[in-house]
């Protein structure tokens, strides 16, 4: 059952939940994109514990990028003040960082929850 | 076993996405706050650029397009067609950019916020409604429906507010429901009410009725009328001394019989005492330009988002410009092309308590004038987040509420249990009418017209013309009352210990055109004791008021920048009187507190921000209250007392120095003279400084000990507030910023006879409520330099500026 999979196929499965999960994020509720990556795992039976890490990697990329645009895009003070909310004294780049691990998260534990319904 | 196993992620995915999207106390949930696609992240928004852009937005309900001219401060220049599409378009535009201080501003006064916070709000709300918040906005709501343009106003705007709710995505909420979890109900305009009404919380809540009475019983009355005297000193009053009467009084109520009631307890803080406001107007004959020039700071406790939203207002019968309060129509303090007004708080009695006598346990009925009556009973539901509902009785006598039984606790501790309150907040009441009429006012008689709609809470309404009348009214509905009648807590037994009756509204206090040149207003006495009518013992100290007095009469060739110093004007009267008298105690310093006595003789008597002596002035006063009263009138938290004011204070250092109260009770082997107490204070302060500040230095410089802050209205959040400003001033000042309260608006207006009148603001903040805004706080250096902004008044919307910005229609297609 658990096959080693190649390094491309690995990138594909990447790519493919980088392209739904963004997708579905601009129109669906937060937690879709999870969801959505436990879909995929569970249809493409990636093995267990290669899609928690798929999954995390995908999730961490989308959210921590997709914050890094958005600020980009619109520069403001937000960051910097919501950095001092969590409290991370100000750092935005971790703000970043915990986006990412909380996009990661969620992507992981679904990618995850998908490959191993598959897997009887 | 295997099943479990493969469920087991998915049980665990579930379990955090729950986690996430929900908040666990005062955590926010954290995935839908932080996605970047749905959370806090969509609230940023790009500092706009220089150059001009045009939008249209669709808005229901319009009768026809609207026209929004935003300018570099992003407020909204509106250009309607009538009257309804300009109050709708006020609501709409006021809500895209504070809809969750509207909602929750309201929700708090309406006592609900439970709704948001849980369990932890139930006090407060409970509080409110008790108070009669919601009834009084009843009732309110009622009087405002009565005039058709009010109620025009309060519709379309609640319509505006309600286009604008309803088009909003979930990612597009105001940050603030992100942080808190939940979303925006439809405005209604009974919030519009219950917004108005909070004012008189804010403002004329102040009782002391339940401290008297207990000053009264330990005491006795000629002890308490002495320390707790009926006109101050030293007092320079609004009204000038000498103004003639132009009315016949009416007669007084014979009063009620003798009185001393039960008093009660409890402790927790309560209002903050330094909420006052300063405004005045100077005539043409001291002004370079030959023109009134009029100005006003309202000092409110600082919050962010700011208390105040700018606009300029036009249609058919109006172009007026100045600060809106978000939540209600019109503009409260501005300006036309014709008049400019401002208000100020007066600190008059309208609020009292009356000792209530149930039959029984029941409280069916209570006693009075002779017979048992039957109360009324207002149900109050409180809908509490993540728990039970709670509902609550409350029992109303004629007089009004009855706030705490025997038994309850009070959630501040100037509230008597067991009494009936009876309070103006509650009366039907017509302030919308006012100020619609004040937006559209052309002259004295226009706005003396406006005024005889407005009830609560009082104000001074100050007034220019470009005719060249300036004007003040002392205004607002007090009841007639006999002397000193609801100083302390009255009997709900007496029929004449009632409201009988109001001031005629002509007769409240009020001039035109004094020879002296200037009118003005500082929350001090409005009347001398010659006044035929008593409204109240005790107003805000005389300082600021006699201050800005002194200062306008020597200043000549006014211009609209002497002005703006005078606003900002740190000088210590207080400190001019009283510091000599404190040194000539200070006999035998130590060689530690050579330092401080040189810095105090050396002080220029300025509260600037850098300043030592202010620093060591202000705190010496605040121990020297405490140290001379404190035994006498705090030796309990249980029976809450007033401290005698500062005023009687300086009377009993300069003329009483034999007086018993000088006397520390506290200590039985040694009886304390004046010269202990003040020198005593003297030493303890420095102490008490070095302990905070280290050795006397720039640490001690009196910004760094005031520390002003502008806090975000969600208690707690730093991160979206703004600290450690370093501005000077103090409570007694003209430039009165304290820690948490200070001017909440600037504005100075200059009126012209036939051109665009010249005017200039700020506000300690800025137009949007959004944090993820430029404009969110972008006023705050500009108010805390002490400088103001060019207000930009527009004839028409096709007007050229530099200072136009962002262009937008709203249209119904």
């Amino acid at each position: 059952m658990h096959q080693s999979l190649s390094l491309s196929f690995r990138s594909a499965i990447v790519l493919l939940m980088l392209v739904l999960g963004i997708l579905v994020e601009l129109y669906l509720p937060w937690y879709v994109m999870g969801i959505s990556f436990a879909i995929l795992t569970y249809l493409l039976s990636v093995n267990p514990p290669q899609s928690f890490k798929l999954g995390f990697i995908a999730g961490f990329l989308i959210w921590a990028l997709a914050g890094f645009w958005m600020n980009y895009q619109h520069p403001s003070g937000l960051p910097v003040r919501m950095a001092h909310v969590f409290p991370l004294g100000g750092n935005v780049f971790g703000l970043y960082v915990v986006t990412g691990l909380l996009g990661g998260l969620t992507g992981g534990f679904w990618a995850w929850a998908g490959s191993k319904l598959r897997q009887k | 076993m295997k099943l479990i196993k493969s469920i087991f992620p998915l049980i665990l995915a579930i379990l955090w996405t729950y986690a996430l999207d929900h908040n666990w106390g005062t955590l926010p949930p954290l995935g839908k706050l932080l996605s970047p696609f749905h959370g806090f992240w969509v609230n940023a928004e790009q500092p706009e650029t220089e150059e001009a852009s045009e939008e249209t937005l669709l808005i229901p309900g319009l009768k026809e397009p609207v026209q929004v001219i935003y300018d570099e401060m992003a407020v909204p220049h509106v250009f309607a067609k009538n009257d309804h599409d300009l109050f709708l378009a006020q609501g709409y535009l006021t809500a895209k950019d504070r809809l969750w201080q509207m909602e929750f501003q309201t929700h708090f006064a309406g006592g609900r916020i439970s709704e948001i916070v849980g369990e932890k709000g139930l006090g407060s709300d409970q509080f409110q409604r008790r108070m009669g918040s919601v009834y009084g906005a009843e009732n309110s709501y009622q009087g405002m429906k009565e005039d058709p343009k009010a109620a025009l106003a309060l519709n379309a705007y609640s319509d505006g507010v309600n286009a604008y709710i309803s088009g909003l995505s979930e990612r597009e909420l105001p940050l603030e429901y992100k942080l808190l979890n939940y979303k925006p109900e439809p405005w209604t305009p009974i919030k519009s009410a219950l917004f108005l009404k909070n004012m008189s919380f804010v403002l004329a809540s102040g009782t002391d009725d339940l401290k008297m009475t207990n000053i009264l019983r330990k005491y006795g009355k000629a002890i308490a009328e002495d320390l707790f005297p009926n006109y101050p000193f030293q007092e320079s009053p609004i009204i000038p001394v000498g103004t003639l009467l132009d009315f016949k009084p009416v007669p007084i109520p014979a009063g009620p019989n003798d009185f001393v009631g039960l008093g009660s307890a409890m402790s927790t803080p309560e209002k903050d005492p330094n909420i006052g406001s300063n405004n005045w107007a100077v005539s043409g004959n001291k002004t370079v330009s030959g023109l009134p020039i009029l100005a006003n700071d309202p000092h409110l406790t600082l919050s962010l988002p700011s208390i105040w939203y700018q606009m300029q207002l036009v249609a058919p019968g109006v172009n007026v410009y100045g600060s809106t309060m978000p939540g209600t129509p019109n503009v409260i303090i501005g300006f036309n092309k014709n008049i400019a007004w401002g208000v100020t708080n007066v600190g008059s009695d309208v609020l009292d308590w009356y000792q209530v006598k149930f039959k029984d346990a029941s409280k069916r009925e209570y006693w009075h004038g002779g017979q048992w009556k039957k109360t009324t009973l207002r149900i109050e539901k409180f809908k509490i987040r993540g728990g039970k509902d709670f509902v609550d009785t409350v029992f109303f006598t004629h007089h009004g509420p009855v706030v705490y039984l025997s038994h309850e606790t009070p959630l501040r501790s100037n509230i008597p249990v067991g009494h009936a309150l009876r309070w103006i907040a509650h009366d039907k009441s017509q302030e919308l009418t006012t100020f619609y009429k004040l937006n559209r006012a052309s002259d004295y008689e226009s706005y003396q017209e406006a005024l005889r709609y407005y009830s609560a809470p009082a104000q001074n309404f100050i007034f220019a013309s470009n005719q060249g009348d300036i004007a003040l009214w002392v205004n607002g509905k007090f009841p007639l009352k006999a002397k000193l009648q609801g100083k302390y807590l009255l009997d709900g037994t007496d029929p004449a210990a009632d409201w009988t009756g109001f001031i005629p509204q002509e007769h409240n206090p009020h001039v035109k055109n004094p020879v002296r040149g200037f009118v003005s207003s500082a929350n001090q006495s409005s009347t001398d004791p010659s006044y035929p009518y008593y409204m109240g013992w005790q107003y805000a100290p005389s300082e600021r008021g006699t201050r800005i007095n002194e200062r306008l009469s020597s200043m000549q060739k006014i211009t609209m920048d002497s002005l703006r110093g005078l606003q900002n004007d740190n000088f210590n009267l207080r400190a001019r009187k009283l510091l000599p008298l404190l040194m000539s105690f200070v006999k035998s310093p130590k060689p530690s507190q050579g330092v401080a006595i040189n810095t105090l003789k050396s002080w220029n008597l300025q509260n600037s921000s850098e300043s030592i002596g202010a620093t060591i002035f202000e705190n010496w006063v605040l121990n020297l209250q405490a140290a001379l009263w404190d035994d006498e009138f705090d030796y309990d938290a249980k029976i809450p007392m007033n401290r005698p004011s500062m005023d009687r204070t300086m009377h009993l250092i300069e003329f009483e120095p034999q007086a018993i109260w000088w006397d520390n009770t506290a200590t039985k082997q040694k009886k304390e003279t004046i010269g202990d107490i003040i020198e005593g204070t003297f030493g303890a302060t420095l102490d008490s400084l070095t302990k905070q500040h280290g050795p006397i230095g720039p640490e001690w410089a009196w910004y760094q000990h005031k520390q002003t802050g502008i806090r975000h209205l969600i208690p707690g959040m730093d991160a979206l507030s703004r600290l450690h400003i370093p501005m000077g001033g103090g409570g007694t000042i003209v430039n009165a910023t304290t820690t948490k309260t200070g001017p909440s608006w600037r504005m100075i207006v200059e009126l012209s006879k036939e051109g665009t009148p010249r005017a200039y603001g700020v506000y300690p903040g800025g137009q949007s409520g959004n944090p993820g805004s430029a404009h969110y706080d972008d006023l705050i250096d500009t108010w805390a330099k002490g400088e103001l902004r060019s207000l930009l008044y527009l004839e028409n919307p096709n007007q050229k500026s530099s200072r136009v910005r962002k262009k937008i229609i709203l249209s119904t297609k």
